[in-house]
């Protein structure tokens, strides 16, 4: 029965994707992806009620689909080097190459790993990544059809691209269930570089030079990073003969052992996690449209590199690779956020923020205590879907305005006032207490006790997200009155958006229990720790919730008295009536301080010393 | 006990507003000499504040024109209820020696009701704090008369 | 939670807002002597927010009230964490969450001196937020734990082991306290450019419960600075006190600085000094 479950979720997601592409009607193409995200929701918390399993089914730790994984450790490197000499992009030759010949040596060089103890391994962690996959995921792309309709409109395409948009879509979620619970690093190694490929296929997805251009930076950092993958895998294998991810998870083989495979493996995924200084195809994958950036921010992609961290945390605890993880980690957490305040667009803010909370779960994966590592894991789970409630946000927005601008999106409370909502409660969300951003931040600063670098760094960096979530959302709000307002919203778009807004505060409010949930048995009472003051909190959150609205109740009746404006009378809502009578508009404006936060500046200084960090990295585990 | 300390306390903390509505100034130093170590009216409550919305008394000094009088109409209606009005030298009284100039409409009653009058050309500072004390007199009254 | 706990916690409810209240009319009393006025009742202030109660005034956003509240919850919350033992952190970043409130709340407002504030209430933060958090952090370095009993607990008195994070401290209790020279988002005196800045747009009933959080979150501040010599009751008033004197005289000498200068000189210094602290408790 299990078996049959791990099956849908790895390859219904497929089938239905290359079922959109046969049948190419919108009507089939909905229910085919209303059905995926039914399967897929099934399917995760059926995995959720057999938690923690280890096992070994037919389909994926037979001899054929080894030899299907092996084969994909030359598929995707040769694909990516026939796109990269295709588009005459030399970095791209360079590493699908080096890929190749890593691969080459794997196949022949080395004599074949012991396999995997469990071709499936499912624990906590595991069934995070599979349920935000599945959910997450699945609600974004049920929002992507009402949206890609609305894109296609606007592009005045001839022939429709969305079946292949969404077989693209759908498939990345099975890759991202197959990656969370693959046992074995070849079969660990094949998903991998399948998202790689997805990713790939989907920033290019509006084949604009931009799209293009972003695509083909987003496939070579990517190939980089799947070059020292396998080099970390193959070392690893010289080094012990094994090829299962539970065995090399485990601190005490790696007792008095070189940690440097390890350190690849963690570079590798500090690209995919867009950590500095590989920020950079984070940024570029925001030309596409707003699902796929939903998609590879919150749910997909990037949590793959967290995911990687977080599953060999454990070896990290106290080594020197371990320390300077987390400082590198909090450096991303500290740089990405100051280059998150000094931004006004909206999608750019996002993303470097995505960067930020990724280098922030990297760092608790390189403490490494079970603590640190349960903390890691809740901050996983809920900025996922936070995350992905404030993409769809903007995305919606910025269908509705034309803009992606945050200045443009000034008081959009008017126009569309659901999604404004939940956009401003989605950025509260990243930072109020007692909601789980917050308490996994704390969580993490107060773990953080070995390293006081890390920690003042953290300190810096929360304090700077918060500035800049309290300006994101107050923007938003800015000024306008509460006032019936015809919302234009399909079911489609807002269901998502209500769904992960109901997700995004409901799972924040559970973030005690999650963490009780995670801690490894026998790691005190459940609510240990500073955690058990959050119940309280809630109650609290609670009570002036219910005040706060009864009083919103009262004064949204009441009408609003004139703006001060230095005693100056109003003819019009946002003008004054100045000198010799004439009106004058009222404009605003953030101040974005480029002076300190100036992008190109603080990219490079950021970038400079994050290079510096992962040389460490690799050099500490070196000698 | 709780509702008598509200009622006793909406007459210890008298905020006021001052508008110059185009005084010559003479009324204006005499009225901020009221803030300084000779007189001190802080002793009384009284803060001198910038914005309608926090102020108790609105103490105008000058006549009125066509220009300022929509100006000192939109301060008065920015002030929360219930509010004092001083009217502060012979211009803001009546107009003074400029009542009759073509551009003066007169003195601030012309505009928005005062409460509180303050002769003087100009006032001395002694009579802008009895006027002060007198007005909030007047307001206590009034809470008395609506218990 | 046991009776002790809650007892603690009730206290912290209704004595920190008051508490808050008797050091705004001592800030008032005191400063005025310094001009050598007579200055106002000691409980002026709670005269001042009385009336304030009792105000009837049009809103000037509709989402202010809203914001207010949850401003004073969050503000009361810190208060309770604090005064029962809770951890500090968390008492820090719930009194963060009212900072976020206010700013909010501002930025909803109508009038453009509101939201001026409002940007400069976040600069504030972002200056102020950093060097608190090293401040607590090095606080519990010292003294072994995070909770606000086991600092208190703590051997000695954590002055002498934390003399760099001072500076820092009095930083934070000028910027909280809204006093010169980083008065720079709620200007107190009047007739300056930004009016009364991210308070201008409140009025009445609001402004008054945002005062009562406003205390609230001065206990707070004044409170955690006191775990820098916690060795008894009447040691940590003392060393509260003084750092409310020393906030209060900077204030009557000093004239406002800009945002770019406390964001660009002063807050970077005093981090720095805090970190060199927290780091020198490292290597001890």
């Amino acid at each position: 029965m299990i078996e049959a479950y791990i099956g849908l979720l790895i390859f219904w997601p497929l089938a239905a994707g290359l079922a959109c592409l046969g049948l190419r009607g919108p009507g089939a193409r909905s229910a085919l992806v209303l059905a995926t995200g039914a399967v897929l929701a099934a399917g995760a918390v059926g995995l959720a009620t057999q938690t923690p399993l280890a096992l070994n089914p037919a389909f994926l730790s037979c001899a054929t689909a080894l030899h299907v994984a092996q084969a994909a450790a030359f598929l995707f490197p040769a694909y990516f080097l026939f796109q990269g000499i295709r588009e005459k992009h030399g970095l791209v030759m360079l590493f699908a190459s080096a890929q190749l010949a890593l691969a080459a040596y794997g196949e022949f060089g080395l004599p074949a790993p012991r396999a995997a103890q469990d071709a499936v391994f499912c624990d906590g962690l595991a069934l995070a990544l599979v349920l935000v996959a599945s959910l997450v995921g699945s609600l974004i792309s049920i929002f992507a059809l009402p949206y890609m309709q609305r894109h296609e409109e606007h592009l005045h395409l001839k022939t429709s691209r969305q079946p292949q948009f969404f077989l693209i879509l759908l498939a990345f979620l099975g890759l991202m269930n197959g990656l969370a619970l693959a046992g074995d690093l070849r079969l660990f190694a094949a998903f991998f570089e399948g998202t790689t490929l997805c990713s790939y296929l989907l920033i290019g997805h509006d084949r604009t030079a931009e799209a293009k251009k972003s695509a083909l930076r987003a496939l070579w950092m990517n190939c980089m990073g799947g070059m020292f993958l396998h080099a970390g895998i193959l070392l690893a294998q010289k080094q012990f003969g094994l090829a299962g991810i539970r065995e090399l998870a485990s601190p005490a083989l790696w007792a008095g052992a070189t940690l440097l495979p390890l350190a690849l493996i963690l570079v590798a995924a500090c690209v995919k996690a867009a950590q500095l200084p590989f920020q950079a195809w984070l940024l570029g994958a925001m030309v596409a449209p707003t699902p796929v950036s939903a998609l590879l921010h919150s749910s997909t992609m990037v949590k793959v590199g967290v995911f990687v961290c977080l599953r060999l945390a454990p070896v990290l605890e106290g080594t020197t690779t371990g320390r300077i993880l987390t400082l590198a980690g909090a450096l991303t957490f500290l740089g990405a956020s100051a280059l998150a305040l000094g931004q006004s667009n909206a999608k750019k803010i996002l993303a470097y923020s995505t960067a930020a909370n990724l280098g922030l779960i990297i760092a608790c994966a390189g403490i490494g205590t079970p603590t640190a590592i349960a903390a890691g894991v809740v901050l996983l789970v809920i900025h996922a879907v936070t995350k992905g409630l404030l993409f769809l946000c903007v995305g919606d927005m910025e269908q509705t305005v034309g803009s992606r601008d945050l200045e443009d999106l000034r008081g959009i409370l008017a126009k569309t006032p659901l999604t404004a909502l939940a956009a401003s409660a989605g950025a509260m969300a990243m930072i109020l207490p007692p909601l789980g951003m917050l308490a996994g931040k704390w969580a993490a600063l107060e773990a953080a006790s070995a390293s006081p670098a890390a920690m003042v760094m953290l300190a810096v960096g929360s304090a700077l997200g918060v500035v800049c979530w309290v300006r994101f959302s107050g923007t938003l709000m800015g000024g306008v009155a509460v006032g019936p307002q015809p919302a234009h919203a399909s079911g489609l778009t807002s269901g998502p958006i209500l769904a992960l807004l109901a997700g995004a505060v409901g799972l924040g409010m559970a973030a005690p229990w999650l963490n009780a949930l995670l801690l490894p048995a026998g790691q005190g009472s459940p609510l240990a720790g500073g955690w058990g003051l959050l119940p309280p909190l809630f109650a609290t959150a609670m009570l002036a919730w219910i005040a706060g609205l009864k009083v919103l109740g009262r004064q949204s009746l009441q009408p609003l008295a004139a703006p001060y404006v230095g005693g100056l009378p109003q003819a019009r809502p946002g003008s004054f009536v100045g000198a010799l009578g004439r009106n004058w508009t009222l404009s605003e404006g953030n101040e974005y301080a480029p002076e300190l936060f100036g992008e190109a500046k603080l990219t490079r200084l950021a970038g400079a010393l994050a290079i510096a960090l992962l040389l460490a990295l690799v050099g500490g585990a070196l000698i | 006990m709780f509702g008598s300390f509200l009622r006793a306390s909406q007459v210890k903390s008298p905020w006021l507003l001052h508008f110059d509505c185009g005084s010559c100034n003479g009324c204006d130093i005499e009225t901020l000499a009221c803030l300084t170590p000779v007189y001190d009216v802080e002793r009384f409550g009284v803060i001198n504040v910038g914005n309608p919305r926090h102020a108790d008394v609105l103490v105008v000094t000058g006549t009125v024109n066509p220009r300022n009088a929509a100006v000192l109409k939109n301060l008065y209606d920015q002030m929360p209820t219930p509010k004092l009005v001083i009217a502060v030298g012979a211009c803001g009284c009546s107009g003074g020696v400029f009542r009759e100039a073509p551009n003066v409409l007169g003195g601030i009653d012309k505009v928005i009701p005062v409460d509180v009058y303050v002769p003087g050309c100009p006032a001395k500072p002694e009579a802008i704090m009895d006027a002060v004390v007198t007005g909030l007199g007047k307001l206590k009254a009034i809470l008395e008369a609506s218990k | 939670m046991n009776l002790n706990t809650f007892l603690l916690a009730l206290a912290g409810l209704v004595l920190a807002p008051l508490l808050g209240g008797l050091a705004a009319g001592v800030d008032r009393v005191v400063t005025a002597r310094l001009q050598s006025r007579l200055g106002p009742p000691l409980l002026q202030p709670f005269f001042d927010v009385g009336k304030l109660m009792s105000k009837a005034i049009a809103p000037a956003s509709h989402w202010q009230g809203l914001f207010v509240r949850w401003a004073l919850a969050a503000s009361l919350a810190s208060d309770v964490l604090l005064a029962a033992g809770g951890d500090v952190l968390m008492c820090f970043f719930v009194q963060a969450a009212s900072a976020s409130f206010v700013a909010l709340g501002a930025f909803c407002g109508s009038s453009p001196y509101s939201k001026l504030g409002a940007q400069r209430e976040l600069f504030q933060l972002l200056a102020y937020e950093p060097v608190f958090l090293v401040a607590i952090l090095c606080m519990a370095k010292a003294a072994g734990g995070f909770d606000a009993f086991s600092i208190m607990a703590a051997q000695g008195p954590l002055l002498l082991r934390l003399p760099l994070v001072v500076p820092g401290l009095v930083f934070v209790v000028l910027v909280k306290l809204r006093k010169s020279p980083f008065d720079i988002a709620a200007s107190h005196h009047m007739h300056q450019e930004v009016v009364r800045g991210v308070y201008t747009d409140y009025a009445g009933r609001d402004f008054a419960l945002l005062e009562l959080a406003h205390w609230a979150d001065v206990t707070v501040v004044l409170w955690i600075c006191s775990f820098l010599w916690a060795t008894g009751p009447l040691q940590m008033l003392a060393t509260g006190l003084a750092f409310l004197f020393a906030a209060l005289i900077i204030d009557n000498i000093s004239a406002r600085l800009t945002w770019r200068t406390m964001l660009k000189r002063t807050a970077p210094l005093t981090l720095i000094l805090a970190t060199a602290n927290l780091v020198w408790l490292y290597l001890e």
